[in-house]
């Protein structure tokens, strides 16, 4: 049999599918690849929903032990862990029906959405942090955008092995400051070409190479962002004092507006009667 | 502060100043103790109103309609009393009123249902 | 492999288990080793040396008849590398040495002129070709396995079907063509599928299992192969 590299490929792909049987699912294909296992879609048979099953091909403790505790609208709910038939274990969650923040990016959506997204992953992180748990590995293949504009950040508490070096931080230690470095990156891989320097400054800010200048957690970081949406001044940026007055105008625009109407009445009322 | 107190202490302060700039108009001189009061006046009654209305609901489009109107209404009162002028108190009497109008929308404490409905 | 015609192959021991009496491997798991490594060997000699088909050909011949008797297995540490890695490596050091060998006898004499293969010349390192050609001849043997045993069961129509859709290199039929063509049901050429697939596994698995050291060794081996 002469097997050319094509079949072989193929091979190690299909070879590599699960065995469920006994379980309750029945699988579909494979969606991805993360950083401990290999995640495919599945049918659960019992409830006839689609789920998606994650493979660890490791025995060690994986994410669902450290997520499944955490109940928040930004981390995927697990449903079930299990052993499989070859010995490999496994966990059922969420079948996120969506696109992955870069393909999300492709559809050229407003500054206000990108912030939205950015927020949500921001609380997601947030909570987390509360109850201790570090996420890692935050980058935009780990951000899902579900069809009804639900985010989800995925892939929690695997180390950042090989791939993008521009989301890790270059923290000795990982920490939750490493997420608030991570959740910067994140902002400025989403901030358009066109950005404002003060968001851009804010996401420098979460990106110092020293952890302890930067937000020294993610709500400080989203807090920045929401006096950005509101035009007031940036924790991350000191601002040129033309772009002070310029903001503080546009603030009080109304008002401005009235009292020039009025200055312009009275001056205008002046000049007619001298005519 | 609720926004009828608000709306008194805008009427007052923004009148004043408003009859105060007839003192570039020389002729008025003698009588700008008068306007003053006048102006006063005029501007505390459009301030009660709109916040009146500000406090009940929360709409600063609406405030500053409504403030404009009311200024233009009683600067033309003033107006016919005195025969004449009518359009150097009238078109400043407007653009006060709207001034006070929107003041009144944005500042001081709404009632509770005017707090749900905004 | 162990077992008659038609029985699931026994499971095979490791290196580590078949060399428990000594630093030598048996013969049987010597065969082994050499059934699986034997074309990689070729290749990596031939890409990395620039060796003709023939030199090539005497040279993996050598290599496996002497370098594997003598104390190959014994300078083995589990630790340090994969088997396959530590293999390979036995094999740069014994071709480097008959190289210079060689040419210590050549010196002064006439230069030969190596030819360089086409496919040698290939933006593929020696250590890529070595692999590759391993992986080949892992599924190939691990495919054979998978043949005798469906034939040894009744099975023929399993693996007809799963070498019309898994074994193709050009397009693929769809499991619709393929369940007309085979008189069976849809549904039916999914499972087969399934089934194959699920048995070649098993069968790789314990084709590695008889070239590797031990349990963490197969276990990195597995890991590293399907990924």
């Amino acid at each position: 049999m002469d097997l050319n590299d094509a079949v072989i490929d193929h091979l190690r792909q299909v070879a590599a599918l699960p065995d469920l049987t006994g379980t309750r699912y029945e699988l579909e294909s494979e969606i991805g690849r993360g950083g401990m296992g290999v995640v495919y879609a599945a049918r659960d048979r019992q409830l006839d929903r689609r789920v998606a099953l994650k493979v660890l091909d490791s025995a060690l403790a994986g994410e669902a032990q450290l997520i499944a505790h955490l109940e928040h609208p930004a981390i995927v709910p697990i449903y079930e862990t299990g052993v499989l038939p070859d010995g490999r274990a496994f966990y059922a969650m969420k079948l996120v029906a969506g696109a992955r923040l870069d393909q999300h990016l492709a559809g050229a959506p407003s500054l206000g959405e990108r912030l939205r997204v950015l927020r949500r992953v921001g609380e997601a992180l947030a909570f987390a942090h509360a109850r201790g748990v570090i996420h890692r590995d935050i980058k935009p293949q780990n951000v899902m955008v579900g069809e009804f504009g639900e985010v989800y950040l995925m892939d929690w508490g695997v180390e950042a092995v090989a791939g993008t070096p521009a989301f890790r931080a270059p923290d000795d230690r990982l920490s939750q400051l490493s997420d608030v470095y991570g959740l910067g990156a994140l902002l400025r891989f989403m901030l358009p070409a066109s950005a404002p320097p003060a968001l851009r400054a804010i996401a420098d800010k979460a990106m110092r190479a020293d952890p302890a200048v930067r937000y020294p957690d993610a709500p400080r970081l989203l807090a920045d962002i929401e006096r950005f949406q509101e035009g007031l001044a940036v924790e991350a940026w000191s601002e040129p004092l033309w772009h002070r007055l310029r903001r503080f105008a546009s603030r009080n625009a109304v008002l401005l507006w009235l009292l020039a109407a009025y200055a312009g009445v009275k001056f205008l009322l002046f000049f007619l009667r001298n005519l | 502060m609720n926004k009828i107190l608000a709306g008194l202490l805008f009427g007052l302060i923004l009148g004043a100043i408003d009859g105060a700039t007839a003192w570039f108009y020389p002729e008025t001189h003698s009588m700008i103790g008068g306007i003053l009061v006048g102006s006063s006046i005029k501007g505390m009654l459009v301030g009660l109103l709109s916040g009146w209305f500000a406090h009940k609901v929360q709409s600063t489009k609406w405030g500053i309609a409504l403030g404009a109107t009311l200024g233009l209404l009683f600067a033309f009162l003033v107006a016919l009393m005195q025969h004449e002028h009518y359009l150097a108190i009238m078109m400043p009497g407007f653009v006060t009123g709207a001034i006070i109008g929107f003041l009144t929308q944005r500042t001081g404490a709404p009632s509770l249902a005017a707090k749900r409905e905004a | 492999m162990g077992g008659p015609r038609g029985q699931f192959p026994s499971t095979q021991l490791s290196l580590l288990e078949a060399a428990s009496s000594g630093d030598t491997l048996p013969n049987e798991a010597l065969e082994r080793v050499s059934a699986l490594y034997w074309k990689p060997v070729y290749r990596f000699i031939r890409v990395k040396f620039r060796k003709s088909n023939e030199d090539a050909k005497d040279l993996t011949q050598t290599f496996f008849a002497a370098a594997l008797q003598r104390d190959l297995f014994a300078r083995f540490d589990p630790a340090k590398a994969s088997f396959r890695t530590y293999l390979r490596m036995a094999v740069e050091r014994f071709a480097a040495n008959q190289h210079a060998a060689r040419n210590r006898q050549k010196r002064g004499g006439n230069l030969e002129f190596e030819p360089v293969e086409e496919w040698a010349a290939t933006a593929e390192s020696p250590e890529q070709a070595f692999e590759r050609e391993w992986q080949r001849q892992l599924f190939a043997l691990a495919l054979g396995d998978l043949r005798a045993h469906c034939e040894g069961s009744g099975k023929q129509l399993q693996f007809e079907i799963f070498e019309a859709y898994d074994l193709s290199s050009g397009d693929r039929p769809s499991y619709a063509a393929l369940a007309a063509r085979h008189g069976v049901a849809e549904t039916s050429v999914t499972n087969y599928l399934a089934w194959a697939r699920r048995m070649l596994r098993e069968l790789v698995t314990e084709r590695l299992r008889g070239v590797t050291a031990g349990e963490r060794d197969l276990r990195d081996e597995i890991r590293r192969l399907w990924t």
